[in-house]
């Protein structure tokens, strides 16, 4: 059995999951202090099941959203070796930084040296200010992280008080304005994940479980609770992951859908592409900084149930959130009342809100009924725009090698996923005026839990190996080294690689039953006056994203 | 011709990872390695300035508009061509939506030494990326009056083949003297056709011109003379091989010097051509003419290898600078003869000469003419032959009406290359109708249908 908790602004859910079974499912408020919220679902979806037939728990937390929304960062600064290139003063970093001498080029070498005396004298402008955590970014550290090493040590040994993160062990990504930003959030928020991970760990031993315990990504992934320490960043902004697996759950093997999941104040839609959720292809961004994090491909617009509905210049706009609906004692015409007064929604009587939906189409001089579907209409279009640009930005996706220009993206999803209150009534519109597949999961209200309970481990794994300089390196921060042997061809690449790869799967507990994608495996040869002195490797392996197994049952729902 | 404004710049970047000449050729898979790991490593691209499109297929179409490709486009093309083609009429189509300011096709295969006739690979091109841009640009768009400038360290022989004879695409070509130089063209008397003559304009550099020769034909020459034509548009063939590094060429332009170029000039479109200096030129000098389209700093991009060597021109260089400048400078202050002139008495331009293709070894025999008409540009037809030492050899008869060419000479092209397929002299006919986007071959085609 797997349990899946979602932690949500006002709920936090907990379900337990035997096989193709919900078998438990609970929702208890959340407090300030999550793990409190999570200790509580704990307790409660456990309650008369025996905990050692639990195999794991899936978190889906948004402790990393909470500490940057509550500006509850620790203070840091950043150290920037950025070589020739594009002037770093005109990149907006979290914070303060200093520039200093040395440079790595694009293969890893070293091309100009620090200037230890501007590392003292950085480092000492930072202590003065009580800074104690420093970040350190090199571009191309990726490729060569000995510079960034090097101040590492020497903040170690000459400033023990403060804490030092090289960008390189936070990722491998080519961006080195991404692993800066990444290394900062990473050692600002480490405190608050390590106190999170020992009350975690203090909760499963009062509860009873000894399980292993993985926490949700952005990318619909997990990590175990242990690496997630060292890649704190990755379980941000988990929430759209476990929506979207929790909507891939009713569905059957590789179905292309949309999910849209419609809170009371935003609508969330992401893509489901032959059984895999869609990622985006640039990373995630906190606060506008982008960051070194994969994410799906989630289009948020400020659109909800609760949203209001304004009459501007004898046009039907829609306004930002006030409060709850009319029929629940709110004090505006919502989305939601319109629902209801049309009989799509039963959570109030038509009659609650006839009066005022009658007013509002007075003043447009339009027939109550029609008036109503207009508001419909118009959101649905707003939806479907969203949607459209979501399509286009999929199918523009750059492709850098001849056979991903010709594969071809043209198949677009005809069916439609909704989660969230309003869903069933939008659902139910959405499929009377479009003739589109509306399917409303029955489990639809603990939908994120049964994603997490459901999600696995999933890896993007890029391994690029230089044989001239007998170097390699990975995506996956921290790991680069000397090839061990000479790779003469990318069939001994892909080995190599996957050896690597197979080493980072074990320490992740990944299942050794998901297949691996293979999403680019290419050789270069390294030429130099006619001759060919190396070659360069670069493959690109995955272990496909997607959701343990499907729930039984959920399909026949329209 | 309404567009709207937009402030970024639109970048396509088609590095051809699974695409080579030949595995040691100098345009193989490497080529754009390290500048993708460059220009993503800064991090620019999640700058709101550029925006990053996806590259497309060029049409059969787009390709005929200028070619005559022997004996058809599929023997003369691979789908890296389709492409690296295609990639520059993406661009065409974001700026023409507003969606961008300009935009770079930093992509690969190159195509400047790509002529109006096609036997074969030559200079590492088989079709002129350029030339396909802009006549996409004038059938779709309706432009009329097209510069390109050619800052590849080679003469453009190809782009100016093309254009020879149209008096509305003004083409200038900086480069590496033909005497010491690859393809070994591209002389100040090469001047453009009796009908487009000072339309095609060379600035032949003795090697060992750096950044300070490069801004003083840019200044003295190529800015004059863009701003008398007027263009509605201007490309940039952005070849990078004047870099000093180069491995294939001997001058001394450094990435700053690419990139202030590119400020000055303001390209709409700009495309990469050659440049063979994959480590210590491209990663930098592609982000150099990025950077500067986009209108950020690039003041720190500095290559390396800059400080170990000496960048300074000669006292030669300086001379030979300054006595280019000085021809031009006659030349375009002078009244230059009419078309009539020009053409002379029998209305006819005719040039007889040998083409090589360096890469497929092979030699062309061809005969160009150009037909006077007081109206429009007036027709053009080409004569040639090949030999190569394997393969099949061709003669062509390939006619072209002008895009701007008046009723009168379309018709009389029609009637010429019926006249011509009647005398039967030839193995292809071609007749590239770009009035009415309407592209005939005859001959080997037919052969093989029937
Ligand atoms: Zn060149
Ligand atoms: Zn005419």
């Amino acid at each position: 059995m797997y349990i899946g908790i979602d932690i949500g602004g006002t709920f936090t859910d907990g379900v337990i999951i035997s096989k193709d079974q919900i078998v438990a499912s609970v929702k208890v408020p959340t407090y300030e202090d999550i793990s409190n919220s999570i200790e509580t679902a704990l307790i409660e979806v456990l309650s008369g099941i025996e905990p050692n037939k639990i195999k794991q728990v899936t978190l889906s937390t948004t402790l990393i959203t909470n500490i940057i929304a509550q500006d509850k960062l620790k203070k840091a600064g950043l150290l920037l070796i950025p070589g020739p290139g594009a002037n770093p003063n005109n990149f907006k970093f979290p914070c303060e930084y200093k520039i200093l001498s040395g440079a790595v080029d694009y293969r890893g070498r070293v091309i100009e040296d620090l200037d230890m005396a501007e590392v003292k004298d950085a480092c000492k402008y930072f202590a003065a200010q009580n800074i104690n955590c420093l970040a350190v970014a090199c571009k191309f550290s990726q490729r060569n992280g000995s510079l960034e090493e090097k101040i590492v040590t020497f903040i170690k040994n000459n400033y023990p008080e403060i804490k030092v993160l090289a960008s390189n062990e936070v990722s491998g990504l080519l961006n080195w304005i991404r692993r800066a930003n990444g290394a900062f959030y990473t050692i600002t928020t480490g405190e608050a994940c390590n106190e999170f991970d020992k009350k975690i760990k203090s909760t499963l031993n009062k509860v009873g479980l000894n399980c292993p315990v993985f926490v949700l990504k952005a990318d619909s992934g997990t990590l175990p609770l242990e690496m997630s320490l060292r890649y704190p960043l990755e379980t941000i902004f988990s929430g759209p992951s476990a929506s979207t697996l929790g909507a891939l759950a009713c569905t059957e093997e590789n179905i292309t859908s949309v999910v849209v999941d419609i809170g009371g104040t935003t609508t969330d839609i992401s893509l489901i592409l032959k059984g895999k959720p869609l990622i985006a292809e640039k990373g995630a961004y906190i606060n506008s900084f982008p960051v070194p994090v994969r994410a799906l491909a989630v289009s948020s617009s400020a659109l909800g149930g609760d949203t209001p509905i304004l009459i501007d210049n004898g046009r039907i706009e829609f306004g930002e959130r006030q409060g709850s609906a009319l029929c629940l004692g709110g004090s505006t015409l919502t989305v939601t009342d319109i629902l209801v007064y049309l009989g799509y929604s039963d959570i109030a009587a038509s009659s609650d809100v006839k009066e005022e939906v009658e007013n509002y189409a007075k003043q447009l001089g339009l027939e109550p009924k029609k008036f109503s579907y207009s508001i419909l209409d118009l959101f649905i279009n707003k939806i479907e725009n969203k949607l459209e640009e979501m399509f286009r930005l999929w199918e523009e996706e750059p492709a850098y090698r001849i056979w991903q220009v010709l594969s071809s993206k043209k198949e677009r999803p005809r069916s439609l996923i909704c989660l969230g209150g309003p869903a069933k009534g939008l659902g139910e519109y959405w499929s009377n005026k479009k003739g589109w597949e509306v399917v409303i999961p029955s489990y639809a209200h603990v939908a994120n839990a049964i994603g997490a309970a459901l999600a696995r481990t999933t890896i993007k794994f890029d391994f690029f190996a230089d044989t001239e300089r007998m170097s390699y390196t990975t995506s996956i921060g921290g790991l680069q080294g000397v090839l061990k042997e000479p790779l003469k061809n990318t069939e001994d690449a892909y080995r190599y690689a996957l050896e690597i790869y197979n080493g980072i799967a074990q320490k992740w507990h990944v299942d050794k039953n998901i297949s691996l994608e293979t999403l680019y495996e290419e050789g270069f040869n390294v030429v130099r006056g006619w001759q060919t002195v190396g070659k360069i490797f670069q493959i690109g392996i995955q272990t496909e994203p997607g959701i343990r197994r499907f729930l039984k049952g959920e399909k026949a729902n329209d | 011709m309404t567009k709207r404004i937009s402030s970024k710049t639109g970048l396509v970047f088609f590095p051809a990872f699974d695409w080579a000449i030949s595995p040691t050729h100098p345009e193989r898979e490497e080529r754009l390695l390290y500048t993708r790991d460059q220009i993503f490593e800064e991090g620019i691209l999640d700058n709101s300035k550029i925006r990053e499109y996806k590259t497309r297929l060029a049409e059969e179409k787009d390709i005929q508009r200028v070619h005559f490709c022997v004996p058809d486009i599929s023997a003369q093309t691979t789908m890296a061509h389709f492409i690296s083609a295609g990639s520059t009429l993406k661009l065409a189509d974001a700026f023409m939506a507003g969606e961008i300011k300009n935009g770079f096709a930093i992509v690969r295969p190159p195509g400047h030494h790509a002529m109006r006739v096609v036997h074969g690979n030559r200079g590492f091109c088989n079709i002129n990326n350029e030339a396909i841009l802009v006549e996409y640009l004038r059938k779709k768009y309706g432009f009329r009056k097209i510069a390109i400038v050619d800052t590849d360290v080679h003469h453009g022989d190809g782009t100016q083949n093309i254009f020879y004879h149209d008096p509305d695409v003004l083409f200038i070509s900086l480069h590496q003297d033909g005497r010491t130089l690859y393809p070994g063209t591209g002389f100040t008397d090469e001047a453009g056709g009796p009908g487009a003559y000072l339309k095609n304009i060379n600035i032949p550099l003795l090697p060992g011109t750096g950044d300070e020769g490069l801004f003083k034909v840019w200044e003295e020459i190529i800015k004059p003379v863009l701003s008398e034509f007027k263009p509605e548009l201007i490309i940039n063939s952005a070849g990078q091989d004047n870099h000093f590094t180069d491995p294939l060429a001997n001058m001394l332009v450094t990435a700053q010097g690419y990139a202030k170029l590119t400020e000055e000039l303001k390209p709409d479109l700009a495309v990469l051509e050659g440049g063979y200096a994959i480590e210590t030129a491209l990663p930098y000098v592609n982000l150099g003419i990025l950077l500067a389209l986009a209108g950020e700093d690039y003041s720190w991009v500095k290559e390396p290898q800059k400080q170990s060597k000496v960048l300074k021109q000669s006292a030669d260089v300086n001379k030979y600078v300054d006595k280019i400048v000085k021809y031009w400078y006659k030349e375009l202050s002078q009244k230059p003869p009419s078309k009539e002139e020009l053409y002379g008495s029998t209305g006819i331009y005719s040039d007889e000469r040998y083409i090589y293709y360096d890469t497929d070894s092979i030699n062309e025999k061809q005969h160009e003419l150009a037909y006077f008409c007081p109206d429009c540009p007036g027709i053009y037809q080409v004569l040639s032959q090949s030999n190569k030492s394997y393969g099949q050899n061709y003669k062509i008869d390939g006619i072209t009406i002008p895009i701007f060419a008046c009723p009168v000479c379309q018709k009389k092209a029609y009637d010429l290359w019926e006249t011509e397929k009647e005398k039967g002299k030839s193995d292809i006919y071609y007749l590239q109708d770009k009035v009415k986007d309407s592209y005939l071959t005859v001959g080997y085609c037919s052969k093989k249908t029937k």
